[in-house]
């Protein structure tokens, strides 16, 4: 059995049928998954200024950029392994560098959220043997995370909810558009206006606490009767919710408050961002968004680290957040892992890109690797190496090493490029 | 030889709100070749109510300019397979519709990838290419 790495659902379920060193079939993978593990049609070559070297001149070369740089950052990691993140936030505090992930501009408000225990959360495995309320809000599984609900929530036969979804599982979907996950929620479907559900969210906490919601309150008031006879009920937050509410995170946790059976999950689409969550809250007490300042004196307990003579401290700020850093042009060089910033960014904001010398480590050829002053190609973790991931419920998974590759890890790249330094 | 009136009409604008969204036969695309066909066929369209189509004098497969302070793309209208009331219009989450997305991000540093506004107008343009979209920053680099 091998672990698939499409998403944070990270399904150790997948067999594979290796043929000459690829992998032809899988089977239990959803189409994302599959898509993954076979792997993509252009594999990324070491260059310098688009021009093909090796990959050791590769590494050079970014070792000087990020050497000569005065505000260099690092960013992405959402899909590489723990042990390379751990990696990443080492080489930032060498540099001095800000670092961040794509939690920044998806879940990692949430996540933060969770990890101050401002709500009850669980683990999947909970889910799927004792839930009997299912809310998906903002969030359209069947298209981001696939087997989200055959594998866990809806579907399957728990220990407690042995009658499954016909008689034992009740699931809602709240969205501004009937998403494939609301039609299987058929009759149990709230709509909301797009940037509604903060309305959606006070009414429903006005009609738990006996209060007559302003808001559609027929519907309101039969949602909340619904989810206070649950034995067990869990809201799988969306980033359509995290957008909509971004401002205000403190109406949620008081929804939680009045729902005293019901857990919160993040739904989290890149393999291993809320293993970068976890490594850098470790490490600093935040999610992302951190510039280790390699010349402060003054010492705090967050300094610990491996460079103890240098002196760093931390400073987390929403100016470091990669759209701040690009939007104000405070970074002056790029480093780049497993993210693709071109394609997934506002094209308003990426302007900066091409003034500035980026690197990007990744397996593949992206819109963002063709405009780069370095390109180091790497392997694809969880096919072509293995190490460790951690699931969007928090869970540590392992990821198998399922055929030999040339290409080294993300994780190795990292220490050769701090080497290099 | 009669004079063609409408080649110099304008078609008219109509303001329509934006929510991107995930489709997993266009993340499969996407890792699989995101500079493929595919991904450009998935990624490159407007999705509208029967109803937001017929006012606007739109029919499916119509290629239409989406345009705001942010940029402009051309892409290919189809009519929405669900029941949506209308008012709304949606696009999958793609570096089409990143083009349309602000830079205001109101301090919280989270675009409103979510909550576009825009204009669309029925043109006869070709589809905005992933290649045209490359272009745009291979001219940054240059300047």
């Amino acid at each position: 059995m091998a672990t698939c790495p499409g998403c944070a659902l990270l399904c150790d379920d997948i067999d594979v049928i290796v043929e000459n060193n690829r992998i032809k079939e899988t089977r239990n993978a959803c189409r994302r998954g599959a898509a993954r593990m076979k792997g993509c049609f252009n594999r990324l070559a070491p260059s310098i200024a688009q021009k093909p070297v090796d990959i050791e001149s590769a590494i050079r070369k970014a070792a000087e950029i990020l050497k000569v740089a005065k505000s260099p950052m690092l960013f992405g990691f959402s899909n590489s392994t723990c042990e390379a993140q751990v990696k990443g936030i080492q080489l930032a505090k060498k540099l001095g560098a800000i670092i961040d992930d794509t939690s920044s501009f998806c879940q990692g408000l949430l996540i933060e959220t969770i990890f101050q225990e401002k709500f009850r959360t669980c683990m999947l495995e909970d889910v799927r043997n004792k839930a009997d309320v299912l809310v998906y809000w903002g969030s359209d599984a069947q298209d981001s995370e696939p087997r989200h609900l055959s594998r866990f929530s809806y579907f399957p036969r728990g220990e407690s909810r042995q009658r499954g979804y016909e008689e034992d599982r009740i699931a809602v979907a709240i969205d501004v558009r009937e998403s494939n996950t609301a039609k299987i929620c058929k009759g149990h479907f709230y709509r909301i206006q797009p940037k509604g559900d903060r309305e959606f969210i006070l009414a429903l906490t006005d009609a738990l606490s006996g209060k007559v919601p302003a808001y559609e309150p027929k519907k309101i008031l039969e949602l909340a009767a619904i989810l206070k006879k649950a034995e067990f009920g869990v809201i799988f937050a969306g980033i359509g919710l995290t957008y909509s509410i971004k401002e205000d995170m403190e109406i949620l946790v008081a929804l939680a408050d009045k729902l005293s059976n019901f857990h919160i999950m993040p739904m989290v689409g890149h393999y291993n961002m809320r293993g970068f969550n976890e490594n850098l809250f470790k490490e600093t007490g935040f999610v992302n968004r951190v510039k280790f300042e390699g010349k402060a004196v003054q010492h705090s307990p967050a300094e610990v680290l491996d460079t103890p003579s240098r002196g760093v401290t931390l400073v987390h700020d929403d100016k470091y957040s990669i759209v701040e850093a690009l939007r104000n042009e405070s970074i002056d060089a790029l480093l780049v892992a497993g993210s693709d910033p071109l394609s997934s960014l506002p094209r308003s904001l990426v302007r900066h890109l091409a003034s500035i010398p980026v690197i990007c480590i990744d397996p593949c050829v992206t819109m963002t690797s063709k405009i780069t002053a370095v390109t180091i190609p790497c392997a694809v973790s969880g096919v072509e190496s293995g190490g460790t991931a951690v699931r969007m419920d928090g869970k540590k998974i392992e990821l198998s090493k399922i055929i030999e590759s040339d290409y080294p890890t993300d994780e190795e790249l990292l220490t050769r490029l701090m080497e290099a330094l | 030889m009669g004079l063609d009136v409408g080649k110099f009409m304008k078609n008219p604008e109509y303001e329509i709100k934006i929510i991107t969204y995930r489709d997993i036969f266009q993340v499969e695309a996407l890792e699989r070749d995101r500079f493929g066909k595919d991904y450009e066929k998935l990624s490159a369209f407007i999705g509208m109510s029967k109803n937001d189509m017929a006012k606007m004098g739109l029919k499916s497969g119509d290629r239409v300019k989406v345009a705001n302070n942010n940029g402009s793309i051309v892409v290919e209208v189809r009519e929405s397979r669900r029941d949506e009331p209308g008012g709304v219009a949606f696009m999958v989450n793609s570096p089409w519709s990143n083009v349309l997305v602000s830079d205001d991000m109101g301090g919280k540093g989270i675009p409103e990838f979510k909550n576009i506004t825009a204009k669309i107008s029925l043109v006869k343009e070709e589809i905005t290419s992933l290649e045209s979209l490359m272009e745009y920053f291979r001219k940054l680099k240059q300047v």
